[in-house]
């Protein structure tokens, strides 16, 4: 792809873009999100039209304009969400959009296919009742079956379990290993050391670099794709602990299903500490911070908050009385998406941006325009719609909603899931400087590196109790993988 | 060079939303005229018909608005409601209780004339509210589907408004209605020469309060996030359920008040049917009006014109009135899929 150029109203997503894959590579295509990666996929897929530039195929230039166009040219994608029909069955899906095909023929053609790669896959099981990882290889199989030269992968690996994971690479190896070329988009850097063999990128719009992997560590890639020397190793200042503003004290808290999550857990969090909750997922870590919001019942026990019982209050009168909560889910409980920035930034505290009656229009304005400044949030402009914004921008926001709130306690879960490095690095260093102006952090998190980057103290909660509590400056991610997975209860 | 083009956003310009609606109206109009031509009737003619007593006469143009002002109150009820979260479809049952308990505080008690109309305001303000409250507190405290109960409520309604014209509110004669309401409650007629009331004055004045509640208000930022995101709303410490409770009293009161208007306004008596389908119509209006509470009047005065025209037409082309109910539901579904349009641009050049 030579000097691609394509316009968004109001952003350049791509400007004078190169691209080079090499028969017989995996070529890794990395950038932060919004740098325009997957705009230049979509664009050799036929999704979106380029405003200058030139694709060759073999050194001759091809015109694309739609999918189309792109398969007949041998081009393949897979797309974050799968585009399976879930009811069909796995030779269905296959030669959906194909003229004048024979099932059992196709049947036949893919078995093959899926031995000689290795995928595993039977023709005629039904895709709804395939996991995750197994749906992926049926895109890829799809893919094949059309005879693609050149597959697409958008963030393949976001969805997938460890184990999942090693597969999916074994298969995109031994595929390269036959010629295809391979294109992964993704923004994780450990996954392109370990699989691709050159790496492109890009930020703001632009190519950055393109080297081999070979010649390359996580710190330059990561130095690249921000544009800055990141910092995942904090500096924590070393400061005293206060008094007790949040304490909970032996909670339990039930499901929907009416099943114990939380079972008898107690805590404190000090002023001027970062309490880490760490678990695996599903061992009541989102039951505990919504217990403690109230946005759920607590069955049993208490929540005070400086020395005052709040367990049955509202979640208002929490917000009142010094709390603030950055929920797990952005874009569901987080944020109203199909509103603007500036909406969003005062929920939970619409009556305070009044004038007499009426809410405070300039007021509201000169509240988000700090929030975004502040809090870096890149955003076209305050009356950009929130759900137009990528997951590290929409959590700026939310984080630093909840932060100019200024209450006494914050509790905070997976603060970072499915953020870049960028966006990490600034999450991180805005729960340390709260942490630093004397706040009661309590940070849920599933990312030991995260807890042990951030906490002064961690506590390992397994099947809704806490099992141990770790100074974080002594422990290892050894020990806390243990404890989190029930193995050793001693502390 | 592509002639139409793919817009990355829809254009959402105050501009292109006025002409994707015009041109919806007009290609609903083009498909009705092969209806018109069916009946063997110019078209042109129709229309003329159709629009020329409701909007280019004096006398009129009164019963335009006499037709609009419950419209307008229905569909106001309609946005409360539904931008809050509360699909509530139950307001031909408010305008007959809202009907009913003004005429039963004109014709049965004895209030001075000074506050008749306020009494009568709030008495039916109150029985909408509570009538619609109740279908709120069954989805806020026992997750029942709002939408079917409420279209259920309209029954029981209409089957209390058909008890009591036929019985303890009736008036000797044949008909099932009751007595002409004395002058003196009557709505004041505000245009001259016309049967225009007052009504039309307090359906403006509840448009400017409504879009300055949901606009300007932190209580209407609270209905809109609860409607759009109940999650978000909780987060955010605004009470989700009390919020939908208000939503559907004031929807409620509203619609009540539409039948209070038409009572005391255009009928001046109670009787079977009173309604004439206008809690359906005015849902319409709003959804034509996309919601919003302003756009709501012109939407209201359009439909509410067609509703007189449909009679003139009838009378003077010899088509039957209710080709415009086609030619309304069309309007409908064309400007709801007029949105295409805003999805594409024009490239001349």
């Amino acid at each position: 792809m030579r000097k691609i150029v394509k316009r968004f109203p109001g952003v350049v997503a791509n400007c004078d873009v190169d691209l080079t894959i090499e028969p017989g590579e995996i070529h890794a295509l990395l950038g932060e999100n919004g740098a325009g990666k997957s705009t230049l996929m979509q664009i050799l897929y036929g999704f979106h039209s380029m405003d200058s530039g030139s694709i060759l195929i073999d050194d001759k230039p091809v015109e694309i304009h739609s999918p189309k166009d792109a398969i007949a040219l041998g081009i393949g994608m897979v797309h974050q969400e799968f585009m399976l029909v879930r009811r069909f069955s796995v030779v269905e899906n296959t030669v959906l959009g194909l003229k004048g095909f024979n099932l059992g023929e196709a049947a036949r053609r893919l078995r093959s296919l899926s031995n000689q790669h290795h995928l595993a896959i039977d023709p005629f099981a039904q895709v709804q009742h395939l996991p995750i990882g197994v749906q992926q290889r049926v895109e890829i199989l799809k893919l094949l079956y059309r005879d693609a030269s050149l597959l697409i992968l958008d963030e393949p690996t976001a969805v997938l379990t460890t184990h999942e994971k090693e597969q999916l690479f074994r298969v995109l190896r031994g595929l390269r290993d036959q010629g295809r070329s391979i294109v992964i988009v993704t923004h994780k850097l450990q996954e392109i050391l370990e699989l691709a063999d050159r790496v492109t990128v890009m930020r703001d719009g632009r190519v950055v670099a393109a080297v081999s992997t070979r010649q390359t560590s996580e710190q330059e890639l990561a130095r690249l794709m921000v544009g800055r020397d990141v910092n995942l190793r904090t500096q924590r200042v070393p400061i005293e602990r206060g008094r007790a503003v949040l304490r909970i004290d032996g909670l339990h808290v039930r499901d929907e299903a009416g099943q114990d999550k939380v079972r008898g857990l107690s805590l404190d969090v000090h002023a001027g500490e970062i309490v880490g909750i760490a678990g695996v997922d599903g061992n009541g870590q989102s039951q505990l911070a919504e217990a403690i919001m109230h946005l759920r019942p607590a069955h049993q026990g208490s929540v005070f908050l400086e020395d005052r019982e709040v367990t049955r209050l509202t979640v208002a009168q929490h917000r009142a009385l010094g709390l603030s909560y950055v929920p797990a889910d952005r874009r569901h409980v987080g944020a109203i998406t199909e509103m603007p920035v500036a909406e969003n930034a005062i929920l939970g505290s619409q009556r305070k941006h009044t004038r007499g009656l009426f809410l405070d229009r300039q007021r509201i304005r000169e509240h988000a325009e700090k929030l975004i400044a502040r809090f870096g949030v890149r955003a076209t402009s305050i009356s950009t719609l929130a759900g137009k914004l990528s997951g590290g921008n929409l959590q700026k926001l939310i984080l630093g909603r909840e932060i100019l709130q200024d209450r006494a306690a914050m509790v905070v879960e997976q603060p970072t899931r499915g953020l870049d490095v960028g966006a990490v690095e600034s999450v991180w260093l805005e729960l340390l400087r709260e942490r630093e102006r004397g706040k009661a952090i309590l940070l849920i998190s599933a990312e030991l590196e995260e807890l042990m980057n951030l906490a002064d103290r961690i506590a390992v909660m397994f099947e809704g109790r806490i099992v141990g509590i770790l100074d974080a400056a002594s422990v290892t991610t050894e020990k806390l993988g243990l404890m989190i997975s029930g193995l050793s209860a001693d502390a | 060079m592509k002639l139409i083009e793919r817009r990355v956003s829809p254009a959402d310009s105050p501009l292109a939303l006025a002409t994707a609606m015009i041109i919806a109206v007009a290609a609903a109009m083009l498909v009705t005229s092969l209806l018109f031509t069916l009946y063997g009737a110019n078209p042109l003619k129709a229309y003329f018909a159709l629009f020329h007593e409701p909007f280019a006469t004096w006398r009129g143009f009164g019963y335009t608005l006499v037709r609009t002002a419950p419209l307008t109150l229905i569909a106001l009820g309609t946005i409360l409601s539904w931008r809050s979260g509360f699909g509530y479809l139950g307001f031909e049952g408010c305008f007959v209780l809202g009907a009913a308990a003004t005429t039963w505080l004109a014709l049965f008690t004895a209030v001075p004339s000074w506050a008749f109309l306020p009494l009568a305001l709030s008495l039916s303000f109150t029985a909408g509210a509570v009538w619609a409250g109740g279908v709120a507190l069954v989805r806020a405290r026992l997750g029942g589907n709002e939408v079917l109960i409420s279209l259920m409520t309209n029954y029981v309604a209409i089957l209390i408004l058909q008890y009591l014209v036929s019985g303890p509110m009736r008036a000797p004669g044949s008909v099932p209605q009751t007595a002409l309401l004395p002058r003196a409650k009557w709505l004041p007629f505000i245009l001259h020469g016309t049967r225009a009331h007052a009504g039309i004055l307090l359906a403006l004045l509840v448009t400017v309060v409504v879009w300055m509640l949901l606009r300007k208000t932190p209580l209407g930022y609270e209905l809109i996030v609860s409607g759009l995101n109940p999650s978000a709303a909780r987060y955010g410490g605004i009470n989700v359920g009390a919020r939908l409770v208000i939503a559907a009293f004031c929807a409620g009161g509203l619609g009540a008040w539409a039948g209070t208007v038409e009572v005391l306004g255009a009928q001046h008596r109670l009787m079977d049917g009173i309604s004439g389908g206008v809690g359906f119509t005015g849902i319409i209006v709003a959804l034509l009006g996309r919601l919003n509470p302003l756009a709501v009047i012109p939407a209201a005065v359009l439909y509410g014109g067609m509703t007189v025209g449909a009679n003139a037409m009838q009378r003077r082309a010899g088509i039957p009135s209710s080709i415009t109910f086609i030619l309304q539901s069309l309007i409908v579904l064309m400007v709801l899929a007029s949105d295409i349009f805003r999805r594409y641009r024009v490239k001349l050049s």
